[in-house]
């Protein structure tokens, strides 16, 4: 299989703060997230040619935002999309390098995801005309994200046991971690009961299942490994990515089962290929939580554990900070904030570089505590290998293998 | 362009060169629920679209189905997002397993249509309780306009072919 492991690196990480009150434009937000990473990498406005976004009609285009920083661009593309765009565009990104057109690219989400266009599905986005492929579900009061994906969680439930209480701790896992950072949205940690005694939104998912609603913008740099050895931050090296994979009839996926079965069935071998590694290796991952039962989902689908037994390795303790092999260790998208994948890429950069921004004192030394307790440390010791799970819906997904450099 | 339907405040939008949906709304609102069938595979095939999934050939014909089948998977919505459904809440969303073409290409795929789980006049939600997997159903129409229904599914007093589930609460 054709790979450019270890050839390109995320040199430059940024995000505003998660809020639900941003009070400015998409625009405002993506200038300052893409401005902190640029700083973090080092960059000045002459150095970085190339920039891409993901959006659905809710953003500011790439060429407008790069005049606000001062930036000629030999490239940039915008494209349509939520879950799942992070990877994709990291791959992208080295594309565009890799035939000449740009040498730096800056990729980046920025959304009102609260105050303008809720992403769960409310306001603007449910007045809009039910037309094409929408008439096979959304007449029937299936709209919104949760709504979409309730058939593929129940479905699990049905074929291998798995419990609302197994699932829930992927929430207590995550809210421990937020616990650790300073800009999770919600920083209180729950238990189990927390979340199977909160209030169903769609069976079989209760309120603390789902994600939360964020304003944000969020950025990552991408550069080739040659240029990212004279730049300021520790490279980053990309071992192998997969983007926006697909499985049959995502037309209408329920056609094509096990409709348990996701995308990172298809998506494994081609990721997992280029880095040349296997799960056991990876230290860390960063699996798309806009549900406790995506995150899952994916943990199974892309071999952490056997197909079917995702609620027992999310409830065994694992994925948590101090486990085996901790799973969104910023809070992700159902405690930090709602990003459409961007912030669980950024939280594995500076895992790998030991430099999380938790409460530790000497954090941006990397210097840790290690001590998990509320408030204290979420830097995992000494990573080498991280993973993210990108998802769009159950069928289509997209990954990423970094390795610190 | 036709006037959109109106449905549970939501704007139905099917313009006139939408012949897929356009013609299948058409045919339920003669209560017959029909697939586009491949003229070559002759496989059958939901929803509604330009070529054979399965061949790429993009001959088709309507043929009608029996519209009855199990209960795949389901949802029941507790919190209604489109405001239309506040009032209609609990509902339950079903994926049933048409009888026809189950199995078929392969052992995996099967002609699954979503629908709500409503009572026999096709129009009132069903009781959340009674969705299970596993249970039979058989299809039923909402008129809307004259030139549109909503296949819906309602369930039957067949016995179950195999394990019945709901979510234990």
């Amino acid at each position: 299989m054709k790979s450019l492991k270890d050839r390109y690196c995320i040199v430059g990480v940024g995000e505003t703060e998660y809020s639900r009150n941003s009070g400015r434009t998409t625009r405002a937000m993506a200038v300052d997230a893409i401005r902190k990473a640029m700083l973090d990498a080092g960059l000045g406005p002459g150095d970085m040619d190339g920039m891409m976004s993901y959006q659905s009609g809710d953003s500011t285009p790439a060429n407008w935002v790069a005049s606000d920083l001062g930036l000629r661009l030999n490239f940039y593309m915008d494209v349509f999309g939520g879950g799942s765009s992070t990877e994709a565009l990291v791959g992208l990104a080295m594309g565009a390098i890799e035939t000449g057109m740009c040498n730096t690219v800056a990729l980046f989400r920025s959304m009102n995801g609260y105050t303008e266009f809720r992403i769960g599905g409310t306001g603007a986005r449910a007045a809009q005309p039910v037309r094409s492929l929408d008439l096979a579900q959304v007449p029937f009061g299936m709209r919104s994200a949760g709504q979409a994906f309730a058939l593929t969680f129940m479905r699990h439930m049905y074929e291998y046991g798995t419990t609302s209480e197994q699932v829930a701790h992927v929430r207590v896992a995550h809210s421990k971690h937020a616990s650790q950072n300073p800009k999770a949205a919600q920083k209180e940690r729950v238990t189990v009961q927390d979340v199977v005694g909160s209030r169903w939104i769609v069976k079989p998912l209760h309120l603390l299942d789902c994600c939360l609603e964020t304003d944000n913008a969020t950025c990552l740099i991408v550069t080739s490994a040659e240029r990212a050895r004279d730049l300021r931050a520790r490279p980053i090296y990309v071992m192998g990515v997969a983007g926006r994979v697909n499985k049959p009839r995502t037309d209408f996926h329920w056609a094509h089962g096990p409709i348990t079965r996701v995308a990172g069935y298809y998506a494994k071998d081609i990721v997992f290929g280029q880095a040349g590694i296997a799960p056991d290796d990876v230290d860390i991952t960063g699996s798309y939580d806009a549900f406790t039962f995506t995150t899952m989902l994916q943990l199974e689908e892309y071999g952490f554990c056997k197909k079917g037994e995702g609620g027992q390795y999310v409830s065994s303790g694992i994925i948590e900070l101090g486990g085996k092999r901790p799973n969104n260790t910023s809070g992700g998208h159902l405690c930090e904030g709602y990003t459409h994948g961007m912030s669980m890429v950024i939280e594995n950069v500076r895992q790998l570089r030991g430099t999380t921004d938790d409460y530790c004192p000497g954090a941006a030394k990397g210097e840790h505590t290690y001590d998990y307790a509320p408030g204290r440390c979420r830097q995992v010791r000494d990573p080498q290998i991280t993973m993210n799970l990108g998802w769009a819906m159950p069928p289509t997904g997209s990954a990423l293998i970094m390795r610190r450099g | 362009m036709p006037e959109p339907v109106q449905y549970r405040g939501m704007s139905l939008l099917i313009p006139d060169n939408d012949s897929e949906w356009k013609e299948y709304f058409a045919h339920a609102r003669q209560h017959t629920l029909m697939l586009r069938a491949c003229n070559a595979c002759r496989l059958m095939r939901y929803p509604p679209t330009h070529a054979c999934p399965w061949c790429m050939e993009p001959g088709w014909t309507w043929k009608e189905v029996s519209g009855r089948g199990t209960i795949y998977s389901y949802e029941t919505v507790v919190h209604a997002i489109q405001p239309g459904f506040k009032d209609a809440t609990p509902y339950s969303v079903v994926l049933v397993e048409l009888d026809e073409q189950r199995g078929a290409p392969t052992p995996d795929e099967a002609l699954r249509i979503i629908g709500n789980l409503v009572k026999a006049d096709g129009t009132t939600m069903e009781d959340a309780k009674k969705v299970a997997i596993g249970k039979r159903v058989r299809v039923v129409f909402h008129d809307l306009a004259p030139h549109m229904a909503l296949p819906q599914f309602t369930l039957t007093d067949e016995p179950a072919p195999g394990r019945v589930w709901q979510l234990p609460e």
